[in-house]
Formats: C-alpha cells, structure tokens, sequence
C-alpha cells in the first residue's frame, strides 16, 4: 500500500526541522489548546504522516491526529495590478492525553 | 497544554479579578504583609531583615499584568482579548523585576514608618534570595537622622555690626567726584610746564622721516602724567614754556595697536600753545547738582548710605558665621557617618581639583595629605552637623519657603542668562535637583533670619575703616586657628572656626541633607 509506506516512513532530521515552520499563536489557537491541540505553520507540500512524525521526534510527544488546512493566498491589488499572495498551510496537531508542548519556547 | 492547565489559568483570572478589586478600594492604604526583624541597632545605622511573602509578589504580578492585559496589542489576538497565559510568558519576567521593586520599595518605605526610622541617607538595599514563587526576602540598611534636642536660642549672644560711613570715607569720595568734573584754566604766571598740567599741543609725528595716518593734531589738550599717549611722550614735554617747540622721540612699544608702527623709533615735532592748570570742581550745591542730587548735605548722605550698604551683606555673613559658631557649639549629637562621608568626598574632590588648577594658595600647599585630609573632614562634619541642625530648626517649627521667593530666586538665575530666560525655566521646572539648588540657600536663609529673631543680636554701630579691620582680623584668626588645630590635632578638640569658604559652599551640604529627607 502506497500510504502505509508514507505513514511508517520517518521525514529526516533536517525535513523535520523545515516542516515545522513556526508555531500558530492566535486567539484561536490558545483556545483549542483546551482539547490539548496545537497549532503550526507548515510547507505547503507537507502531508500529515510526516507532521506528525515531525512533531513526536522533536517534542518527544504523542500525537494521536494531524489535521492541515490549505490557507489559500489573497489577491491584493498594488499599484493596479493584481498580485497573489502565497498560499499556506496551517496544521493541527491533537496530542495524547497529559501530553503538552510550550509553543512559545521555539524548538 | 493540558486541560489543568487552563483551569489553573481560569481560577487564576478569577482571584485575579478580586484582588484588583481588594487593592482598588484599599487604594494607596494598602499595607503590605511582611515579617521586619531588626538585626543591627548601633548608634545610628540600623539594618532590617525584611521578608515578603511570595503570595505578597505573585499577587502583583496578577494584577500588572491585568494591567497589561487591557492595552496589549499582539499579533493574532484583537486587542484586550489576549489570554493571561501568554502575557505571563511574553511579559513575566519584566513585570517580575517591575513588581520586586515597586514591592521593595513600597515595604521599606513602610518598615521605616512602622519602625519610625528616619533615614539620613538613602538606605541600602540589598536581596538576599528571591526565587519565583518564593519568599523574598532582602536586608535594608540604613542611617538615622540623629535626635537633635535644640538649644535655647534666647541664649546666643551675637554681636551685630552695622557699619556706618565715615566722615573722612565721604570727603574722599567727594574729592574723587569733583576730580571726575574737573576744568581748567590758563595759567596765571609764566613758568615752566610740570606733572599734572594740561597742555595745549600741536604737533605732527613721523616715522623714518615719513608722515603717518593720525599722528598729527593741532591743539590737541594733554594732561600730563594721564599716561593717555606713547610712554615718555608726556615725559619729555615736562619744563616746557609756552610757545616752545619740542623734538619727542619715543619708541613706539612692541605690542603698539598698528602693526607698522610698533616697535619703531617716531619723531614728533610738537608746539606747546598754551599751559593750563588743572582746577578740580568746587565741592558745593552745583557738583551736586552735577552728581543728580538736590543739594551737598543730600549728596554726602547719599555717598554715606552708598558706602555701608557695600558692607550690609558682609555684616550679615559675619553675624550669621558668628551664629553658626555659636549653635556648632552649643549642640553636640552623633553624625550620620554617611553623610560625612560623602560630604568629605564632595570636598576632597573639590580640593584636589583646585590643587591640579593651581589655585591653592602657598601655605596650604605643603601640608601633608592626611593632615589635610583630616582637617577636610573637620569641615564635612562641621557642615554636616549645622545643616542638620538647620533643617532640623526649620522642620520643628514648620518653617517654610514661600512661592513667590522661589519665583524670585529663578528670576534672577534666569537674568543671568539673557536671551535663553525661557530655557532656565524651563530647566528648573522640570528638574527637581537643580529646584533644590535654589530653595536651599533660601531656606537657610529662612532658618537662620528664624533664629536670628529668637537670638540676642545686639546692634553694635562701628566706622567702616573698623569694620574692614574687624573682617580682615576674623580671617586671620581662623587662619591660625586652623593651622593650629592641624598642628595639635585632638580627637576631641572642636575648632571654633573654619575657613569662611565652608560657610559660602554650605550650601550643597543643605541640598544633599534636602534630599536625603525627601527620598
């Protein structure tokens, strides 16, 4: 099966690092931190096996699920020409019970 | 982050709003928990052990950051809505160093009042350990004002001279106005011109034979012996009739104002037309008059008043030493060492410095360092010890300094700068420790015009020649008088007098003393 190869395969050290761009501190995200989620910016070609493998290799956690969202860039008008502004992908990622990450500290 | 933890933030928020709630209304009032200990009480330096409780600063900290919380602005969060949790960690520890010394601050402030310490000087802090959320705890020490109990100040004797102008001080002073308003008239008998004529004199000056720009005048008027011309030019035209003409050759000076004249050797040709005598101006109504005044009798009042008013001030300086004098003796209490310290300090400084600048005078020069240094901090203790004293005086008996004299003080600064008046006003209003400069004299002025009511001051009239010797011999008194209290120095021995340079700069002693009762 082609996702099972994806889902055992672990991301190398340096993919693990660029795959967890920045945490995702909103009103919102402090929010769900109630149901123990966390939040991050990740690139655009990152799918969830390897997010989640990512954040259970540097943070030392479990994960038990991975949610992304594509977060389509607007179209801003400068000087009378349309411009887009990139897309970006957000991740949601629900740790294990009692599990928890400073998200403010940096890796 | 675990469900707890939001509870914990939750609950947190919760006696957070409370306690602002508790501090609100308690306002100002609210009074510190804390444990004092004393552990040092010698003479006049005391040292506190001062422990806060944690809850104590934890519960500053809620409430600054609540402070925070209604106006922080981050990225992510509208603004006011974001959650205590994540101002604690952006802010915590800035609002922790905030807290601590506000908290500080505010209970050492209040363990002096609980403990009724006065403090003489900025007190000393210094923590012992301080961990988040434990005790803090640190050690506060300080010096005491000294209890002063004040004499009785009916009892101080000083004598008051009032100079008053002399009948001969006057008649000099008239003689140089008339000489100011002198005319003259020809001679009356032929003779030779001498000192202190006035000539009337043609005459053309040339340099190698040449003519130069203003070197001719005809009957130009000179006094001899005014020194107005070329050195030796008046000499040589001294024993000269009228009609003669006279060869001056003079050498122009080195350092002449016209660059091409200087130095060189000049040849003037001078006819004497006329010799006149100087006749100074008759002392009567019309010199008076000349003077601005109605008539002699109101000139030589005027002259007189003029004269002693010179010396009012000196007066006042030498009864207000005299006083001074009077009150070191008469109080003896133990100084805060501190103060002494660092007002021997301001001393030294200012001695070493003039010495660099070559400004001491001879005999002060050869004087052992630490003879000198000793005899400093005489004078630092002396001005310690009045300038408690005063402000002591001026506190028991509520003496304050009025507005309007402020005002006036700062006005008359700013006139010294003309041009920039808006600028040294402004500089002193917006600096508290330059204001202090100002009022202090003028609260030691306060005090001492105080005093001076309460004190035996005895009017004592005496001639202005008198006067002068009177100061002058002050002066030298305390000149040996300090050399010999340096020679035979003794621990207890009080000297009497110190030079009259520690009464004028006693000034920044008052201001230091100020300041340290304000902080």
């Amino acid at each position: 099966m082609r996702y099972s190869v994806l889902r055992d395969k672990k991301p190398s050290r340096e993919r693990m690092y660029e795959l967890l761009r920045a945490p995702l501190i909103t009103e919102k995200s402090t929010l769900i931190s109630e149901y123990n989620q966390v939040s991050f910016w990740v690139p655009l070609n990152a799918h969830k096996f390897e997010i989640k493998h990512a954040v259970e290799g540097l943070f030392d956690v479990k994960v038990t699920d991975v949610n992304t969202l594509r977060n389509k860039g607007k179209t801003k008008t400068f000087r009378g020409r349309p411009g887009v502004r990139p897309d970006r992908k957000k991740a949601i990622v629900t740790l294990a019970e009692g599990q928890s990450i400073d998200v403010s500290t940096g890796i | 982050m675990a469900p707890e933890t939001s509870d914990l933030v939750r609950a947190r928020v919760f006696i957070q709003s409370r306690v602002q709630y508790l501090s609100r209304d308690a306002g100002k009032l609210a009074k510190i928990e804390m444990q004092i200990t004393e552990t040092k009480s010698e003479g006049l330096s005391r040292e506190l052990e001062i422990n806060l409780s944690s809850d104590e600063i934890s519960g500053k900290i809620n409430d600054r950051i609540g402070e925070i919380q209604r106006t922080a602005q981050l990225p992510g969060f509208r603004p006011g809505k974001v959650p205590i949790s994540v101002l604690k960690k952006r802010f915590g520890k800035a609002v922790l160093g905030e807290v601590l010394e506000k908290a500080i601050g505010e209970s050492s402030q209040q363990a002096m009042t609980e403990k009724g310490i006065r403090p003489a000087i900025q007190p000393e802090i210094e923590v012992a350990e301080f961990e988040d959320g434990k005790d803090l705890q640190y050690t506060l020490a300080v010096e005491v004002l000294p209890n002063i109990t004040l004499m009785d100040f009916s009892k101080i004797r000083v004598q008051r001279l009032v100079p008053q102008g002399e009948e001969k001080d006057v008649e000099q002073a008239l003689e140089n106005l008339a000489k100011a308003h002198q005319g003259s008239e020809p001679i009356k008998r032929k003779r030779k011109s001498k000192q202190g004529d006035i000539l009337t004199i043609d005459f053309i000056g040339s340099v190698d034979g040449k003519e130069f720009p203003g070197g001719k005048a005809d009957n130009y008027s000179l006094e001899l012996g005014s020194n107005s011309f070329i050195p030796g030019f008046e000499d040589q035209l001294i024993g000269s009739n009228a009609g003669d003409n006279v060869d001056v050759q003079v050498m122009f000076p080195g350092s002449y104002g016209a660059a091409e004249l200087a130095g060189k050797e000049a040849l003037f040709k001078v006819t004497v037309n006329e010799i006149r005598e100087a006749t100074p101006a008759p002392i009567d109504d019309e010199l008076a008059k000349k003077a601005g005044m109605a008539d002699l009798v109101k000139l030589r009042e005027a002259i007189a008043e003029e004269q002693a008013r010179e010396y009012v001030s000196l007066a006042r300086s030498r009864v207000k030493r005299l006083l001074l004098d009077e009150l070191y003796e008469a109080h003896d209490f133990e100084l805060p060492k501190k103060m002494v310290d660092s007002e021997f300090d301001t001393i030294w400084a200012d001695y070493e410095q003039r010495k660099k600048d070559g400004k001491i005078e001879d005999e002060e020069a050869p004087k052992p360092e630490d003879i000198m240094r000793a005899e400093l901090r005489e004078i630092a203790g002396r001005r310690v010890q009045l300038g408690l004293l005063l402000a002591e005086v001026g506190r028991q008996n509520d003496i304050q300094i009025a507005q309007e004299d402020i005002n006036r003080a700062i006005m008359e600064e700013a006139r010294r700068y003309p041009g920039q008046e808006d600028k040294i006003l402004d500089f002193y209003k917006q600096n508290p420790k330059a204001m202090e400069n100002v009022t202090a004299p003028i609260y030691e002025e306060k005090v001492v015009d105080f005093i001076m009511e309460l004190a035996d001051v005895r009017d004592t009239k005496v001639p202005l020649s008198k006067f002068i010797e009177t100061l002058e011999k002050d002066r030298e008194d305390e000149e040996k008088e300090v050399k010999k209290s340096t020679r035979t120095k003794k621990s207890g021995s009080k000297k009497k007098q110190v030079p009259a340079k520690s009464l004028t700069k006693k000034t920044d002693k008052k201001d230091s003393n100020k300041s340290s009762e304000t902080a």
